[in-house]
């Protein structure tokens, strides 16, 4: 009797399994009958509104929304969208919309909805994290501070189909610009009409884009469907995208997609201990450089010890990234940075790299003592009191590089470091407080221009959170808003980045790529570094019974190893 | 009515004592409260054994730096998250990698192949660096390179992507990514003009454990004054006997260090707020009436404050600053917060014990209220003292593990058993040791704590007055 108790309590609670299993059956990674996808993110967008939009999470689902001017097409390539062509000027740029692009309710896109939205992103009753990006356009700045009204605005609609803009600057990099989230049309009407319940939620949100919003369950789960008023549908070969799991845990998202719940998942990437798995498990592994850079960043205002560059000099003669990235970081995906701009920017023809290197800073401890010396002589000071390094427990091991630089500088120079461990948001408001000595901060580009790295240490820059000020610095600066000559930009941001080095004003440390999985039967994901890091509009599914052209290629017999240990 | 009834004689012979055989005496050794306690702890297995353990664990940690002298902060990268060694070996090698990237330009002998082969090793592998090289591929404007840690199973399992060579005539590869003593399967795939053949080859490499000379002598593992000699050589690395984090720091070391934060806390605490809870139990139960009421009800107070908000406070309070220990607020937020439960105890056995009758006696006898504490209430509370004691150390432990998991307790890098945790818990699916051991230390020593506590209170309850527990 007690064994059949037993069994029956088994068999209840079996089923209990079976059945619950039964449930999230539904959603499979890959449904080729109905052309759909499932796909899993880390949070819940926090903003739909594109004009508001600051996250990296709501510029994902917004791109498969919305549509503007220009996009990136399959292969990361900039191509006409809702512009069908354009001229680009020093002094500005003028576009002509195509009369088929449509808002989901069928009426036709005008360029009113891109007066009226890029009116609206300046507007300081908006309050846009991203307001400066339309800098470059006549008077945003100034309508942004509140000094002109919005109808200066250098944008004007000619008529439904002619849009024509006048720049504040030369700016080159504009047709990037205007594939930016910030720069998508808004519907006037319904803006005016919703309010604040604007891209709330899925039944106030209006799409011009390859997908529409169906479902939006809050933290829970969004759907997309296929919009059928999308001029260029016919492009787009999936249904639907489904994300019916919202979750930070990277082992979570690990075993849904073994377990082929979803077809791949935004953001974290692997870490260490998953891509050992995933290895084991004979995953194919992807890489994808996501275009940032990370690095120590000083505080450069008056009051701070780090003002002073012997001591900034002497902590970058400490630290090597070589040996921080490889050993200290060891995930793999992440490269060493020598310099601020990272491999993939163009200076002239070639990489900006190539055409200009710049010789790393030498690793030495001696050096790095001499430079301490001076800066306490300078200071007058016989020990350098604690210093704060800021960093966040964010997924950029802000703890890992804080005790390992702790201890290094300790060892090293003798000096004491304090870390100050917050959360992401709050991190970010201290540095922009300038309550710090060091932080451990990354930048990623929002167009791919040198200069979006660049300006950051323009002293002007809302976003100079270190407040680094040098007259020099500023003047290239200056040079480049005033040149579209793409030798001499080239040349001006060399000199940037030599300046950034030889004052020792960050301290680079690595670029960031991302190891990832991704489901072997879905084709055409785009991932870029600038606006939204994925795309799901150009996938698609390749058809289970059709196998790939079969590899001949057998592995050739293995080389003798070679072994020295005992 | 009269009796007068004449009682019979007794005759005195009847009271003689009683010659008989002796009888077995029913009694045993006299043994006053504590003996008795202590001859009961005795009985119990598990409370005993505990008792050893935490001697054990003071011991470890109050002594444990002495004996195992390596500094908890050291950091040593060339073994981080190493699973527990002892003597672990590595080939000294030069502190410079000397490795000169392979060009076509500046390679002698080769010839163009129309599949990448002929992989070979350049100089020996180790864990510092593995560099090898190929033959060219005609056509190839560059090459992808990847690592696996088993034998891939075609061209959609090569391992990780380590990185890219851009030009075609660059035909070799540097890979120092965190290398383990293990076997490495290292692909190369040509990319031409039109994208991806579907071609590669692979090369297995085996890494030796190797340290750089520099490393070895900043590591004190040989003298600095005949370092040359060592090169080439393969010497014992320093033992791990729990193996190292995530840093290369010796994790015995960082136990060790650990302990001293959890057991100050778990001891140093408890010791305060048992004091603090008698004292006010004691008077409150004593005085009774009014008085008692009154401070009953600040008690219920007391208990009723959040214990993790006002850490919090008292931090902010105390101005401790980022980067700034956490333990002091910490301490006296448990203090302040945790006599209350210790106070009611006391209390109750107090009310009891004023109303016993040799109480009543003594008081009638003229004793002072001094008398009546030291020799009536006072040992009589001692046993119920002593249990709360033993069981309020474990939470006070696990009270700091859970403040220093959540970051607000100790700050790196001053270890404790509770941020130990926090840290393995990163790599528990690569590295489990990191989790394991001070989670290990955690459990054991609240279980002994625990264990201990309940053997004391069945020791010092005259109600089971048997030999057994």
């Amino acid at each position: 009797m007690p064994a059949l108790t037993k069994l029956s309590v088994l068999v209840f609670f079996l089923s209990v399994l079976l059945s619950s299993c039964g449930i999230s059956k539904k959603e499979t990674a890959l449904n080729e009958k109905n052309q759909e996808i499932s796909l899993a993110l880390t949070t819940e967008p926090p903003k739909l509104n594109s004009i508001k939009s600051a996250d990296a999470i709501s510029f994902i689902i917004l791109d498969h929304l919305t549509e503007g001017l220009l996009r990136y097409g399959p292969n990361q390539q900039l191509e006409p969208a809702i512009a069908k062509k354009w001229k680009l000027t020093k002094t500005g740029a003028t576009f002509w919309l195509r009369t088929d692009a449509k808002w989901q309710d069928g009426i036709t896109v005008t360029a009113q909805d891109f007066v009226y939205a890029w009116q609206q992103v300046v507007n300081p009753k908006t309050a846009s994290g991203y307001a400066f990006i339309l800098y470059p356009i006549k008077n945003a700045e100034s309508i942004n501070k509140g000094k002109l009204p919005l109808e200066s605005l250098g944008v004007k609609a000619i008529d439904d189909f002619t849009l024509e803009v006048t720049f504040e600057k030369p700016c080159p990099y504009f047709l990037e610009l205007v594939a930016f989230m910030t720069y998508r049309p808004i519907r006037k009407d319904l803006h005016q009409e919703w309010g604040r319940a604007y891209a709330a939620d899925a039944e106030t949100f209006i799409s011009n884009g390859p997908f529409t919003l169906t479902e939006w369950v809050h933290g829970a789960k969004i759907v997309m469907d296929k919009n059928p008023h999308y001029w260029d549908k016919d492009s787009i070969s999936l249904n639907r995208i489904n994300i019916p799991y919202i979750t930070r845990d990277p082992s979570a998202l690990f075993n849904l997609f073994l377990e082929e719940k979803i077809a791949t998942w935004i953001t974290p990437a692997l870490g260490s201990g998953s891509i050992k798995k995933a290895l084991k498990e004979h995953l194919s592994l992807k890489k994808f450089e996501t275009g940032a850079v990370f690095y120590f960043e000083f505080n450069h205002r008056d009051d701070r010890l780090t003002h002073n560059k012997n001591l900034r000099k002497a902590i970058q003669h400490v630290i090597d990234p070589y040996l921080y990235t490889n050993k200290v970081l060891g995930i793999a995906g992440n490269t060493p940075a020598y310099r601020l701009l990272p491999k993939w920017l163009i200076g002239n023809k070639k990489p900006l790299h190539e055409e200009y290197p710049l010789t790393p800073v030498t690793i030495d401890h001696k050096i790095a003592r001499d430079y301490l010396a001076r800066a306490k002589q300078e200071l007058n000071l016989t020990t350098i009191p604690p210093l704060y390094l800021l960093i966040d427990d964010g997924g950029s091991n802000g703890s890992l590089t804080g005790e390992y630089l702790q201890e290094l500088l300790n060892d090293v120079l003798g000096l004491t470091i304090l870390l100050d461990k917050q959360i992401f948001k709050l991190r970010l408001q201290k540095q922009y407080q300038g309550e710090f000595d060091l932080t451990f901060s990354g930048w990623a580009p929002d167009y791919n221009d040198p200069l979006t790295f660049a300006d950051m240490f323009y002293s002007q820059n809302a976003n100079n959170s270190a407040q680094y000020e040098n007259v020099h610095y500023d003047m290239l600066i200056e040079s480049t808003y005033k040149t579209t000559n793409p030798k001499l930009r080239a040349q001006l941001f060399a000199k940037m980045q030599r300046i950034l080095q030889e004052d020792a004003v960050i301290i680079p440390l690595y670029y960031s790529g991302n190891i990832y999985v991704q489901h072997p039967r879905l084709k055409g994901v785009r991932r870029s570094r600038t606006g939204s890091s994925i795309n799901f509009s150009y996938a698609y599914i390749i058809p289970e019974n059709i196998t790939l052209t079969e590899s001949n290629n057998q592995p050739e017999a293995m080389p003798e190893t070679k072994k020295v240990m005992p | 009515m009269s009796y007068d009834r004449e009682l019979p004689a007794i005759d005195k012979t009847e009271f003689l004592p009683y010659s008989g055989r002796k009888q077995d005496p029913i009694q045993r050794p006299s043994a006053n409260y504590w003996q008795q306690a202590f001859r009961k702890l005795k009985a119990n297995f598990p409370a005993l054994i505990s008792l050893f353990i935490i001697i054990g664990l003071l011991l470890f940690t109050l002594i444990g730096d002495k004996i195992w002298r390596v500094d908890p902060y050291a950091q040593d990268l060339t073994q981080i998250s190493s699973p527990p060694s002892f003597n672990k070996k590595a080939l000294v090698i030069p502190d410079k990698i000397h490795y000169q990237p392979v060009y076509l330009s500046n390679l002698e002998d080769y010839t163009v192949k129309t599949s990448s082969t002929g992989m070979s090793i350049i100089g020996t592998p180790t864990t510092q660096f593995i560099a090898f090289k190929w033959q060219p591929v005609a056509g190839a404007k560059g090459y992808q390179i990847f690592r696996h840690e088993y034998l891939p199973h075609g061209i959609d399992d090569l391992g990780v992507p380590l990185g890219t060579n851009d030009s075609g005539d660059h035909v070799s590869y540097l890979d120092a990514l965190r290398l383990e003593p293990i076997d490495y399967f290292y692909s190369v795939i040509p990319i031409f003009e039109e994208g991806q053949l579907n071609q590669y080859s692979t090369i297995k490499i085996t890494a030796a454990n190797a340290i750089a000379l520099g490393d070895a002598v900043g590591l004190g593992i040989i003298p600095k004054h005949q370092k040359m000699h060592y090169l080439g050589k393969v010497i014992n690395l320093p033992a791990h006997p729990l193996g190292t984090d995530y840093l290369g720091r010796d994790m015995l070391a960082r136990l060790i260090e650990g302990g001293k934060t959890s057991l100050f806390i778990g001891l140093v605490a408890p010791l305060i707020f048992v004091f603090l809870g008698l004292l006010y139990g004691g008077i409150s139960g004593f005085l009774g009436g009014k008085a008692d009421e009154i401070m009953m009800r600040f008690v219920d107070f007391i208990i009723a404050l959040p214990f993790l908000l006002f850490m919090i406070l008292f931090k902010v309070a105390f101005g401790i600053g980022p980067g700034e220990s956490g333990i002091f607020p910490m301490l006296v937020a448990l203090i302040l917060l945790s006599w209350p439960s210790v106070a009611r105890l006391i209390r109750g056995q107090v009310l009891q014990l004023k109303e016993m009758p040799y109480i009543e006696s003594s008081k009638l006898m003229g004793a002072g209220v001094f008398h009546l504490t030291l020799k009536h209430m006072l040992p009589n509370v001692t046993g119920l003292l002593l249990v709360t004691f033993t069981f309020a150390i474990p939470s006070a432990i696990f009270t700091e593990a859970f403040l220093s998991f959540i970051g607000m307790g100790v700050v790196p890098p001053t270890p404790s058993w509770g941020s130990l945790c926090n840290d393995g818990i990163q790599t528990l699916l690569t590295h489990p040791h990191e989790l394991i051991f001070p989670a290990l230390f955690i459990s054991i020593t609240v279980l002994a704590f625990n264990l201990l506590g309940d053997g004391l209170r069945d020791a010092f309850d005259v109600k089971t007055k048997g030999e057994r527990p």
